[in-house]
């Protein structure tokens, strides 16, 4: 101990911290990812801490409990889904032998989407208009018997879990029931009671525009849907503590890059689901206005197994399901910010995933022409008549 | 693991080899050296480990055959001894520049991942090697056990130190002792603390100016920027080296120095004597010297300047922002030896401020690879060149020295040479121990969370 005190101190802490992780291994750190092949035990009492979980926790029961409930839960879930991927193969196999009939049919039944299989056709989606069974197109809308909301037409696969892959388990319908709503536009004055909730891209939106001047934000760096309401947004305060002190009219979220290689799509679309409408529940007078995730550029897209707009894509077309059209509303910048290819445009980018300061006008520019004409909404046309009618 | 800061390797690979190295009798333990390393080696290199094998036997057996020569007294028969020992270390240090440039071409223009793990710091070291060895200055015949051990040797092989073969003295037995442990352990965790806790997230200051593109940012956080880069390479560069001399020093070595208090100079030459030090003997000693160094005309000089530091921008990347990089520093120090460097050096604070702003602006030009981009960056730093095209948010200095200003006050504090005197004349005490304890665990927190996670790190 006299020659060596700092060794002998620093192998005895190894000790201690080994044996929290080690009797926290099936309960408090069961959700921590422990290859042990690769990682020593003690490594998961560092990265608990991140998820809140202290080592004193080992000493409260029931948290104990709850987490191994968790973890059993957990064990439980990846299970089914491999023992349902290992049905639908074998299903798989069993129907291209016997005939093609029931894929054909699946095809033609208006989901977009060469990957359904037979078995997992959910009666829904059957249910989904398709164009040849509108009787009269021209005078009705197409959207008439569309159900925002609905339910995915197959659940994520095994291999996608593992391999971190948003699948797309939703189709563009919701996409386009959003698209079809009437946007007008309007100016500046329409974000004064407006609330943008968003993660770094939309920090980049309120620094280097007007934004800022007209709506309140709560943005920053890092922000996932799972954060969105335990966030204090670096002291400025909660989303709860905003939305109870002023009522907004409009309350424009995007959020989900962040959080891109964290659960399942289902996962995404259940907690964003949940925000929403507890969003809603809190202020039911303002329309919440889905921004679509903003798409990555060329390089990160095609490099990144997990960043990249196929798996951007699927979650927006979870999250525009949300939309009614009524009070909660789904609009895509990607269709200014990106080219045709849908990666976002080399002359915008700051990096691979933002804006440049100087692009985020193009997205404000967007979202002023894709505004919801509310009552009392004045509209950008009004404007520059009354402008361009002054000097005569 | 091939990463220091990894807990695998902290927690699994170092305790096990040190624990392997101490238990085997001491003439075994360079066999142990060799084993571990290449282990540690293939686990971040399986394929490219045939080039470093088969380096390592070449360059020992090259080297060999210059012994093997009988030694004569006659005076003919010396000169061409001298002359065929001259022509072995020519050929295989040419055979070891070769290999070094034709990686480097195929790493440049095919793929970057075709350069193997190390190899500038193994060449360099080979290299040396060859001449020491004709030049006679390692004093004993080596074994092929000793020279392998020291060229493989995994403290050093990923990032240096460059070190010499005799400062290595791998012909001596080393003994066990619980003092050379704590002594390394030491310099493991300051090291580990500089890198995990300082320069890694003072890193994300320079990272987040590139978000929004470098037009976007003001011109006090553009200087910011360069500043916080400084400090990222320092600490990151000098952290390593700490942790790889700490675990050499626990193994019975001696402790090399790869940095001494370099932001204290006053020129930048002297910056460069204080900075990355084995490299820059390197070059001197096996580039400057032999081509006459400062000892011939001031024609020649300034060539052999040159020389050196556009090697120097060639070795630290494929880029042509590393060749401006070396160019750059090698123009400032060959205007400081022919004009103005000595009278500088002895104004104290106009010399000082002098490296402070010459430097962190050449590692701005080290940091940025695309010439736009780093025009973009320049033209904020000095914003008379910019157009006035751009959207800037003027508070974003103040909101990024609000989150980072006590990183900022770490890495001054450590700056400054009188903190290692203080920390000399203390560490046996104590309370440095207890310190040292509470860097190594908050050192491995964040390293736990960051390692192996990709999605913890990212943040956007």
């Amino acid at each position: 101990m006299k020659k060596a005190p700092l060794l002998i101190l620093l192998i005895l802490s190894v000790l201690v911290f080994s044996l929290i992780g080690f009797l926290g291994k099936d309960n408090i750190y069961s959700s921590q990812d422990k290859n042990l092949l690769e990682k020593p035990f003690l490594t998961s009492v560092f990265t608990g801490i991140n998820d809140e979980i202290y080592p004193w926790d080992l000493f409260n029961s029931q948290k104990r409990n709850q987490a191994a409930m968790e973890a059993s839960e957990r064990q439980k879930m990846e299970e089914e889904m491999l023992a349902k991927q290992i049905a639908g193969e074998n299903a798989n196999a069993e129907s291209e032998t016997a005939d093609n009939e029931t894929v054909t049919e699946t095809q033609d039944s208006g989901i977009v989407n060469d990957e359904v299989q037979p078995a997992d056709v959910d009666i829904e989606t059957e249910e989904t208009p398709t164009e040849e069974e509108i009787p009269e197109p021209e005078e009705d809308n197409p959207f008439k018997d569309y159900v925002p909301r609905y339910e995915p037409f197959r659940e994520t696969t095994y291999d996608e879990y593992v391999a971190h892959v948003s699948a797309d388990i939703y189709g563009d319908m919701g996409v386009q029931f959003a698209a079809s709503y009437p946007f007008g536009k309007v100016t500046m004055e329409y974000f004064d009671d407006a609330l943008f909730i968003g993660d770094s891209r939309t920090v980049g939106l309120v620094k280097y525009t007007d934004i800022s001047q007209h709506a309140d934000s709560l943005c920053e760096t890092s922000l996932s849907i799972w954060k969105t309401f335990k966030s204090n947004f670096k002291g400025k305060g909660t989303v709860e503590s905003f939305l109870k002190k002023k009522q907004y009219k409009k309350i424009y979220i995007m959020v989900g890059v962040n959080e891109l290689g964290t659960g399942k799509t289902e996962d995404y679309m259940k907690e964003f689901t949940s925000v929403v409408d507890r969003i809603h529940e809190m202020q039911p007078e303002a329309i919440i206005i889905i921004q679509a995730i903003m798409n990555v550029d060329r390089e990160k897209s095609t490099k990144d197994k997990v960043f990249n707009n196929e798996n951007i894509r699927a979650r927006n077309n979870a999250i525009a399901t949300l939309a009614d059209n009524e009070t909660i509303f789904y609009i895509d910048e990607n269709e200014v910010l990106c080219d045709e290819e849908g990666f976002l445009r080399d002359d915008l980018r700051g990096d691979h995933l933002h804006l440049k300061g100087k692009s985020n006008e193009l997205w404000k520019e967007f979202l002023l022409s894709h505004a919801v004409i509310l009552e009392g909404t004045v509209l950008a046309e009004d404007v520059e008549v009354e402008t361009s009618e002054k000097p005569e | 693991m091939i990463s220091f800061t990894s807990l695998t390797f902290i927690f699994r690979f170092l305790p096990l080899f040190l624990i392997l190295y101490y238990a085997v009798p001491s003439k075994f333990r360079n066999l142990i050296i060799i084993i571990g390393s290449l282990f540690f080696y293939a686990v971040g290199e399986p394929i490219f480990i045939a080039v470093l094998v088969g380096l390592i036997a070449a360059n020992f057996l090259v080297a060999d055959i210059g012994y093997r020569f009988k030694n004569t007294t006659s005076k003919g028969n010396r000169y061409r001894l001298k002359h065929k020992k001259r022509m072995l270390c020519a050929i295989m240090v040419s055979i070891d520049i070769i290999a070094l440039v034709t990686f480097k071409i195929l790493a440049t223009f095919v793929e970057s991942t075709l350069l193997p793990l190390g190899l500038s710091f193994y060449i360099f070291k080979m290299v040396s090697y060859q001449v020491d060895v004709y030049r006679a200055t390692i004093p004993v015949r080596p074994k092929f056990i000793d020279t392998a051990a020291y060229f493989s040797v995994f403290a050093q092989i990923t990032q240096g130190p460059i070190m010499r073969y005799e400062d290595g003295a791998f012909y001596n037995d080393k003994y066990f002792s619980i003092k050379n442990i704590e002594e390394g352990l030491k310099y493991f965790i300051i090291g580990f603390g500089m890198k995990v806790i300082l320069a890694d997230r003072i890193g994300i200051l320079f990272n987040d100016l590139g978000m929004y593109g470098y037009q976007s940012i003001t011109t006090p956080l553009a200087w910011l920027g360069a500043f916080a880069y400084s400090f990222q390479l320092y600490f990151d560069f000098w952290g390593y080296s700490l942790m790889a001399e700490g675990i050499m020093v626990a193994m019975g070595f001696d402790f090399v120095r790869n940095f001494n208090h370099p932001y204290a100079s006053n020129s930048v030459s002297e910056f460069y004597r204080r900075w990355h030090m084995t490299l820059g003997d390197f070059f001197k000693d096996y580039v400057y010297f032999p081509l006459g160094g400062s000892r011939c005309s001031k024609g020649k000089m300034v060539f052999n300047l040159a020389v050196v530091w556009i090697l120097t921008g060639i070795w630290h990347g494929n880029g042509i922002n590393f060749l401006i990089w070396g160019a750059a520093l090698g123009i400032f120090i060959i205007l400081e030896k022919v004009s103005y460097g000595k009278k500088l050096s002895k104004i104290p604070v106009l010399s000082n401020l002098y490296v402070l702003i010459v430097i962190p602006l050449t590692w701005v030009v080290f940091a940025i690879k695309d010439l736009g981009d780093l025009g973009s960056y320049f033209s904020r730093l000095f914003p008379f060149f910019g157009t006035n095209d751009i959207a800037v948010n003027g508070n974003d200095f103040l909101e990024y020295l609000g989150d980072y200003w006590w990183m900022f006050l770490l890495a001054i504090v450590l700056c400054i040479p009188k903190t290692s005197e203080i920390y000399e004349k203390h560490k046996n005490k104590w309370y440095v121990t207890i310190l040292l304890l509470i860097v190594f665990w908050i050192a491995v927190y964040f390293s736990a969370s960051t390692d192996g996670n990709p999605f913890m790190y990212l943040n956007f």
